[in-house]
């Protein structure tokens, strides 16, 4: 399924869930998941970021399988899924909570045999979680209208249910039965719905309701919307809501399809966007727009109820191991000084972080843009790829512990947080004086 | 203090990445529209409502860059009315004020498709149709009437989306009609 602005909701998604389930469990191995117990999660979060990443990166650079339409591949989807989380630390804390509630049942349940399923079902089901939260916001972005990650969920529920029914419609020699409990009559001949049914758009709001009431009567457990759930409460007796979401889909689908959307990636300059931000900010503080302020209520979706979790397939353990990741390479006895060399003294950000040392600068530089961006000058750059050191190697660089340089690299960035708003004022008005 | 093109990135990253537990739109795309071209500067509310939400600020970098797209294709969007006239009975053919767009609705085997055209005469047409934008018109209300990209003619063709016939539904919505690029 396609939406406006979503990444997360084509089969691709399997293959990003298997990859950030064992990728995790690797990440995990490293700093053992009684870490997951510790008081406070943001630590523990930080330390899995700082493991886990390197795994995807060194993945993505491989470049693998397309893990959506767009050209996105699986590792890349999950890097930018790990990214969001480093922002979202509630999500994190979840998952913390939910390894402590089993560790209170099973004493270090990661170190008995079928543990490690165990442990890679919670990281499941944290990114099952994120990946709808991030679309919903994504599809917010991409279109201005309010969405809540259930109703991404409906959405992709709706679209199972449509590819399901169309399935039965094609075998409706072997389904008569359900075929005509979906169509409200009884089957002789090939009926002409199945035969007129092209995509999504055709597809009839009442067949997604029968459709979900004839299932257990022909085996299947409870269709989605007659479980004893809420979570479809609001869809339920709606057709024309079904109807109207349906019709989303298949619009887009439609759309996306022979569109060419490449266009905003085209702008090499795709940090434009700024000046236009700090022209508005000071206008706003410059203007004297009369009040009241218009700032949007909030909305009340009906398809916003308390997401329980979606069950995770049944998963074999028979991953493929991974390929053992370096832990870095060697760096150059003079490179802190052939990298402080090379920076920019006169820019903002050298002279507003001037007060941490230059491992702690380069660690701002790997969290807010990564290992590679093409704006690095290439003194800061090591190995065959030409990346930043890794976190690991920029304490040791800087002779100090992985934490304590984590702590002085989330200062360095709220120091810079707040002076980004008056470096917007200097450089508006630098700009229009 | 300079801004290098590395400060750049570092301000975007910072802005972009960051999340607020619960965040959600704060201000309409008319609001920031309005802020970006100039017409309506936000007040002091709305300002913190944009620094507050990365959300939002998200949504105003996207309608940002459309903007620029669209300034780049020397069109930035196009504006229409009813005529005074129009009774309800039938749906004339609309244009925008600029003459840039023709927006009629016809019956497309029993149901009703709404029709975009660009002028191909009009200043500008040629740099939108080549531009590969995609286009958006919404109701004076800002409900979307139709969305997508316009084929080689600079036509774009969708179904009607509304219950209410067209007259009728542009008379209760404000009696106008935005055409607008979109992301």
């Amino acid at each position: 399924m396609r939406l406006p602005g979503t990444r997360y909701q084509e089969h691709g998604w399997e293959q990003v869930r298997k990859l950030l389930g064992q990728c995790s469990l690797q990440a995990c191995a490293r700093f053992t998941p009684a870490m997951l117990l510790d008081a406070d999660p943001l630590d523990s979060l930080a330390a899995y970021i700082d493991a886990v990443a390197p795994l995807l990166q060194a993945r993505a650079a491989r470049g693998e399988a397309p893990g959506n339409s767009y050209g996105d591949t699986v590792a890349e989807l999950a890097l930018s899924l790990v990214f969001e989380l480093q922002a979202r630390p509630a999500d994190w804390a979840a998952l913390c909570a939910a390894v402590a509630g089993e560790h209170a049942r099973a004493p270090q349940f990661w170190t008995r045999p079928g543990g490690d399923a165990q442990l890679r079902k919670k990281f499941n089901d944290l990114y099952a979680v994120l990946r709808d939260k991030v679309d919903s916001d994504n599809y917010a972005v991409a279109c201005g209208r309010e969405c809540s990650p259930n109703r991404m969920y409906a959405y992709r529920m709706l679209d199972t249910a449509y590819h399901e029914i169309a399935r039965l419609f094609d075998a409706w020699r072997e389904h008569p039965a359900q075929v005509g409990a979906i169509l409200g009559r009884e089957i002789g001949a090939m009926p002409i719905e199945a035969r007129q049914l092209r995509s999504i758009l055709d597809c009839r709001p009442e067949w997604i309701l029968n459709w979900s009431a004839s299932q257990e009567r022909f085996g299947a457990a409870p269709g989605p919307l007659h479980t004893r759930s809420k979570r479809f409460a609001s869809l339920k007796d709606n057709p024309a809501k079904i109807g109207a979401m349906l019709r989303e889909i298949g619009d887009y689908e439609a759309l996306s399809g022979n569109a060419d959307r490449d266009w905003l990636q085209g702008q090499n300059d795709a940090d434009v966007w700024l000046e236009d931000y700090w022209r508005v900010l000071n206008e706003s503080e410059q203007g004297s727009t009369p009040g009241p302020d218009q700032i949007l209520e909030a909305q009340q979706d009906e398809l916003a109820a308390p997401v329980d979790i979606e069950p995770a397939a049944p998963e074999s353990l028979d991953a493929p191991a991974l390929a053992p990741v370096a832990d870095g390479f060697c760096v150059a006895p003079d490179y802190c000084s052939m990298a402080a060399a090379a920076e920019d003294r006169a820019s903002w950000a050298a002279r507003r972080m001037a007060q941490y040392s230059l491992p702690v600068r380069l660690a701002v530089y790997l969290k807010l843009l990564g290992p590679c961006d093409d704006s690095y000058p290439p003194e800061w750059l090591i190995g065959a790829g030409g990346e930043l050191p890794g976190m690991a190697q920029l304490a040791q660089l800087d002779g100090i512990s992985l934490p304590t340089l984590r702590k002085r690299r989330d200062a360095a960035i709220a120091h810079l947080n707040a002076a980004s708003l008056e470096a917007a004022g200097i450089e508006e008005k630098r700009r229009w004086a | 203090m300079g801004m290098t093109q590395l400060d750049r990135k570092l301000q975007a990253g910072l802005l972009l990445g960051a999340r607020v537990e619960g965040d959600r739109l704060q201000l309409a795309d008319a609001v920031l529209r309005g802020a970006l071209d100039g017409t309506r500067a936000l007040t002091q509310g709305e300002r913190s409502a944009l620094q507050g939400s990365p959300l939002t600020l998200r949504r105003f970098r996207q309608l940002a860059l459309a903007r620029r797209q669209g300034v780049r294709s020397g069109w930035a969007g196009s504006r229409g009315m009813l005529r005074a006239a129009d009774s309800g009975a039938i749906f004339d053919t609309l244009h925008t004020d600029d003459r840039m767009w023709r927006l009629h609705v016809v019956d497309s085997g029993g149901k009703l498709a709404v029709i975009l055209q660009l002028d191909p005469q009009s200043r500008g047409a040629a740099q939108v149709l080549a531009s590969g934008v995609q286009v958006v018109v919404r109701d004076g209300a800002g409900a979307i009437v139709l969305h997508g990209c316009l084929d080689p003619d600079g036509e774009c063709e969708g179904p009607w989306p509304f219950a209410t016939a067209p007259a009728a539904h542009f008379q209760q919505h404000g009696a106008r009609f935005d055409v607008m690029p979109d992301v």
